[in-house]
């Protein structure tokens, strides 16, 4: 499929493969443990947005604002498999997350919850916290909208917008059962 | 083909795949603990709610857990329990050791198998020459529970070779350590790994056990050994035997079927020991010598195993841990804690000074025991030290080899194990 409409996740209900926000900056090698910490997982949703990556920035859980744009290093959300780190970020409303890479059990979780996700190579040294990034998941392209400066990641495989599209996994399977049967 | 890409293709019902590709496979085994069971089986109720065709494909052990601590721990177990049998799935429950270890010794998984579960270190089953993924909750709710499938982009397979002989000392365990250095974290994205080379050949397969371990360090998908005569010797001493006759082992077509090719001279490694924050931070022993350590255990993933405790009982023979340390050893499973005892082994370190818990995942998350508080220490032979990972974020977690392990808790320190000590060291 591959096209522009109906994606989930932009702020506010907007949808769309296009975001646009001020973002977050996180550093390399962050573990799903230090996006959510263990003791969390079995709370609800509104108490464990609270701690998102609290310890790496205190003030990211409580100023978050939908639609914003969380920016990773290397091989972000490495470590446990377990879907909720994911869905902790999504909790936050955010338009998407870009790293410089990402560890491949989250970053398959974030399509299948149906939060939008890229690599960008460079993105580290384009963003700096609180700039507003213009993103397109579907060219890939990133813009710094204060500088003026891009970069263009890798945009997702079209099975993988296919899935974002639908609203993740378990809804693409709802639609598509045909796919699993 | 390799052996991945092999096996892909005969769950998806083609005749090839190509790196790259996404297909959609049927999946053999789904693997879930007390924890990633829990989500799952929230997800599955909440939003799927199908009937579960194969239960009998899916096994959930209780490891974290081995105990639970709280009402509320307690109240998840319940629900745990309720679930899986209420869908008719195979539950292991309390006691039965670590996941991992649990499920291979009760002949759960199989050469040529797809395996997965949410347990990040899942990939540890293709030492067995399963592929074995770790995906998310919301692939077993979504697909593998209802539908016994999973969907799998075809990954790009590098070859890692082990070459040479280990200085005496120098365990698997270190080999794997320092590999983990050498390639990078993260630095194999998205890719399947086959260690190979005479190193690896000639190792047993719970030795062999560790490389695959360490496939989510460096980024990886999985990671495998070719099944070979090995395999298939462990394979006759499981529940179910070497399996039905006349389904030959799958094997890939040889040299010109990874996309790229590692070559390690492994011949003059020393005892390694990854020291906090990561996997990938790791020194000889030698040169982390003398830090303080208020705990020492042989547990996790990566150990645990027959051949841990029996490393640490050769270290400890003649000495006791050190008043100001504990050790704490925790058995990677029921078998293996029965053959401890037949060995004399559980007498022997109780004697020493070590304390043995039950088979479970020990202290890993301190969920049931092992809680750091700030600016205290821990020697262990788990697979993960990222801060906070067991209790403060101030304090430190070192990964080593079980004699290592056993040597620092009767220094009361980091240190190596004296010469001689280790010669049946794993």
């Amino acid at each position: 499929m591959g096209g522009t409409t109906g994606i989930q996740g932009g702020p506010d209900g907007k949808t769309g493969s296009r975001f646009e926000g001020p973002c977050w900056t996180f550093g390399d090698n962050i573990p799903t443990d230090q996006l959510i910490k263990s003791r969390y997982v079995f709370d609800p949703m509104d108490v464990i947005v609270q701690h998102v990556l609290e310890d790496m920035d205190p003030e990211f859980p409580r100023q978050v604002e939908p639609g914003d744009v969380v920016v990773a290093g290397r091989h972000f959300g490495q470590s446990s498999g377990r879907a909720i780190a994911a869905k902790a970020l999504q909790a936050t409303r955010i338009g998407c997350v870009l790293a410089e890479s990402f560890a491949r059990t989250f970053y398959r979780n974030c399509f299948e919850i149906g939060l939008p996700a890229m690599e960008v190579e460079g993105i580290t040294e384009l963003a700096r916290k609180g700039d507003r990034l213009a993103v397109d998941i579907t060219t890939g392209t990133v813009t710094n909208t204060a500088t003026g400066e891009s970069r263009v990641g890798r945009p997702a495989d079209p099975f993988l917008v296919e899935m974002l599209a639908a609203g993740g996994l378990i809804a693409l399977a709802e639609q598509r059962p045909e796919l699993f049967a | 083909m390799n052996l991945v890409e092999k096996i892909l293709a005969r769950a998806s019902g083609r005749t090839s795949v190509e790196p790259g590709e996404i297909v959609i496979a049927g999946v053999d085994r789904l693997l879930m603990h007390d924890l990633s069971g829990y989500l799952t089986s929230e997800v599955y109720e909440k939003r799927v709610g199908r009937p579960i065709p194969d239960p009998e494909r899916v096994v959930m052990v209780f490891d974290h857990h081995f105990s639970p601590p709280t009402e509320r721990q307690a109240d998840i177990l319940q629900h745990n329990r309720a679930w899986a049998r209420g869908h008719g799935i195979t539950l292991m429950d309390c006691g039965s050791g670590n996941l991992h270890h649990a499920a291979v010794r009760g002949g759960h998984v199989r050469p040529g198998m797809i395996v997965v579960g949410s347990d990040s270190h899942t990939p540890v089953h293709g030492s067995l020459g399963a592929l074995a993924v770790a995906l998310g909750n919301d692939s077993h709710a979504g697909t593998v529970l209802p539908y016994g499938k999973a969907w799998f982009r075809v990954p790009e397979t590098v070859r890692i070779e082990l070459h040479g002989a280990p200085r005496p000392g120098t365990t698997p365990r270190d080999i794997a350590l320092w590999l983990c250095a050498e390639i990078g974290e993260g630095a194999l994205n998205y890719k399947a790994l086959e260690f190979t080379g005479p190193y690896v050949k000639q190792a047993s397969f719970w030795d062999r056990w560790l490389f695959p371990l360490l496939t989510v360090d460096l980024g990886a998908k999985c990671g495998f050994v070719e099944p070979d005569e090995v395999t298939e010797a462990f394979l006759r001493t499981l529940p179910g035997g070497a399996g039905p006759q006349g389904d030959p082992l799958l094997r890939g077509d040889g040299a010109q079927d990874a996309a790229s090719v590692l070559r390690y001279d492994i011949s003059e490694v020393p005892p390694q020991v990854a020291c906090p924050p990561t996997v990938g931070n790791t020194k000889a022993v030698a040169d982390a010598a003398g830090a303080r350590v208020g705990w020492a255990e042989l547990g996790g993933h990566g150990g645990g195993r027959l051949e841990d405790i029996r490393a640490a009982a050769e270290v400890l023979d003649g000495r006791r841990v050190h008043p100001d340390t504990r050790l704490n050893i925790v058995p990677s499973s029921r078998e293996v804690f029965a053959e401890a005892l037949r060995e004399g082994l559980v007498a022997s370190l109780h004697e020493a000074g070590a304390t043995w818990f039950p088979p479970s995942t020990g202290s890993n998350q301190a969920i049931n025991m092992g809680a750091l508080s700030a600016g205290e220490a821990m020697i262990c032979t788990h697979s993960r030290n990222f801060p906070g990972r067991n209790g403060s974020t101030e304090a430190g977690v070192y990964l080593a080899s079980a004699a290592t392990v056993a040597a620092s808790a009767a220094a009361g320190e980091i240190a190596g194990a004296p010469a001689g000590s280790e010669r049946r060291a794993a």
